[in-house]
């Protein structure tokens, strides 16, 4: 079995003449075929005036796993750029990797709608619901 | 054997053996498109506009073409239709990339009707990107008249794309019926298994083996096209396995699309038998790994996958090992064979029983008639019949999907009453 850090980046595009960014980060504990494990969850949000360049990503990631348990991080290679591996895994202080695996995939894949949907609930604050008419 | 140079163009800083294996690659490609590669041209350097490759090396191609006189020069890298136009001019010489080689290697192999429209599929959509510049470059030393009188760039595109849809609209009826097929079989009870992984990790071998039967096995790329299925008992279970066409690095997508419909078969599979050849390098097994986990990621359904790894007879026990835990994590549910010793055979038939759609097992007790010795040959066909007990009454113990044991159950309550 095998620890990793999956990461996702959501909404690497300009909204109202801004970068409004967040990054999800999931510890997994992962085998060849199977999530066996979610030991927690990381989400930061992040925000810029210009579009983000690779070595902002690498902080962008850098800061979301801190304090997390996780041999490896992986992230996809769109989110860097498309660099050849070797490149990525120098940039990183810890240790980095495209995703092989199904699971290390399927542990974007969550990583993904989790920063999908914060970014969406930070973007809406309108949308706390009143549980009860006089709250 | 004709003749060919292979060129491979590499990125610079890009890991030494990873170019040594895609050019190993497109070595292996030649040989199984027939050629006899005399020359392998290499250089390092970023994309050319005009000719992939750096200008006074493709004259150094054209001065080898020269003294040689190879029936093609074959590309590693893809090559824009004016990279070709300008190649083809500068060696006098016919020039192809490896996507094109392996559209050769499909077309020369593909012996179905299916198969070969997927090919002329294939060939169609690789080919329509560049309809246009095609004709734009022929027409540079042509007069009217390509195409027929005045049929310029247009009516080549639109000629294509009609035939495009055209074979399109073929084989999707083709497809509703081999899709009717999968579902006629699996209300059979039959669970289907596929075989799958790299090209020449020895999935045909491995098929004749569990099969015993002869099924076109050879030391070389793409020898199985079109799918071959057959029946396999696993432990009393009658499955269905498919051997398919293998993966490659870098598929393309229009190789993906046409052969979809043979590739469905591996995707719409109950297990996935995964093989992968141990003998070679370790992080050459990584890399088809990934490529395969890659392919089953877009595509896959939903499926059990096992890993078959394979030629494990080729190395010595602690190598076996030590390379079993670097690719652990890459290997869902592995169990090592040998598809040529039989070795782990029986092994890998438990682990496909053990994941195999659960069957309930049930005794039944049925008053002695007519009917109730059909409803016993019914259930020999249908399901496992442990064993059955003829006295006053039959009782039968017996292994089956659920719908035969509620089926059965209901015969039981019925014929009881009587």
């Amino acid at each position: 079995m095998e620890r990793i850090i999956a990461v996702d980046i959501s909404g690497r595009h300009r909204h109202n003449s801004r970068y409004l960014m967040v990054c999800a980060a999931v510890s997994l504990s992962v085998s060849g075929g199977h999530v066996k494990q979610i030991h927690g969850v990381n989400i930061k949000p992040f925000v810029s005036d210009n579009p983000p360049e690779v070595v902002d990503v690498v902080k962008m990631i850098e800061r979301t796993v801190e304090g997390m348990e996780g041999i490896t991080i992986v992230a996809e290679e769109g989110d860097l750029f498309n660099q050849p591996e070797w490149l990525s895994n120098s940039m990183f202080t810890a240790s980095f990797k495209y995703p092989e695996s199904l699971s290390e995939r399927m542990g974007i894949e969550i990583a993904h709608h989790i920063s999908l949907s914060s970014r969406n609930l930070l973007l809406d604050p309108q949308s706390w619901e009143p549980i009860k008419e006089n709250l | 054997m004709k003749d060919v140079i292979l060129v491979q163009r590499r990125i610079p800083r890009c890991s030494e053996s990873e170019n040594q294996r895609k050019l190993a690659e497109l070595r292996e490609l030649a040989r199984a498109g027939n050629y006899n590669v005399v020359q392998e041209v290499i250089q390092t350097r970023y994309p050319d506009r005009q000719y992939q490759i750096g200008k006074g090396k493709a004259e150094e191609v054209a001065e080898l073409a020269l003294s040689q006189k190879p029936a093609k020069i074959i590309f590693y890298n893809p090559l824009s239709v004016t990279q070709v136009y300008n190649l083809s001019e500068m060696c006098k010489c016919e020039v192809i990339d490896k996507f094109q080689l392996i559209l050769e290697i499909f077309a020369s192999r593909a012996t179905t009707r299916r198969s070969r429209m997927q090919v002329e599929l294939a060939r169609l959509e690789y080919e329509l990107p560049r309809a246009r510049k095609i004709v734009s470059l022929l027409k540079m030393e042509e007069r009217p008249g390509f195409m027929g009188l005045g049929g310029y760039e247009d009516s080549y595109e639109q000629d294509v794309k009609k035939r495009i849809s055209r074979i399109k609209k073929e084989l999707s009826t083709g497809q509703r019926d081999s899709e009717n097929l999968r579902g006629y079989r699996h209300s059979k009870g039959f669970s289907l298994l596929s075989l799958a992984g790299y090209t020449n990790a020895g999935k045909s071998t491995l098929f004749r083996t569990l099969v015993d039967e002869n099924v076109e096995v050879e030391n070389m790329l793409f020898t199985t096209l079109s799918p071959t299925t057959r029946y396999l008992n696993i432990n009393g279970r009658w499955t269905l396995l498919t051997d398919t066409v293998g993966f490659i690095e870098d598929l393309p997508h229009f190789l993906v699309d046409a052969f979809r419909s043979t590739l469905e078969d591996v995707f719409r599979a109950d297990i996935i038998l995964l093989v992968v050849d141990i003998s070679e390098p370790v992080d050459v097994i990584r890399k088809k790994l990934a490529v395969s986990h890659g392919i089953f990621w877009e595509q896959l359904e939903k499926a059990t996958i096992i890993t078959a790894i394979n030629k494990a007879d080729r190395l010595s026990h602690e190598e076996l090992s030590s390379r079993l835990k670097s690719i652990a994590y890459l290997a869902p549910n592995p169990v090592v064979v040998s598809a040529t010793t039989g070795e782990g055979l029986d092994e890998l038939k438990d682990i496909i029983y053990a994941h195999l759609p659960e069957w309930k097992r049930f005794t039944l007790e049925l008053p002695m008639s007519g009917e109730t010795m059909s409803a016993v040959s019914w259930l020999f066909e249908e399901g496992i019949v442990h064993s059955v007990n003829y006295g006053n009454t039959v009782v039968m113990d017996v292994e089956a999907r659920n719908e035969v044991y509620h089926k059965a159950k209901s015969l039981e309550k019925r014929l009881s009453f009587r």
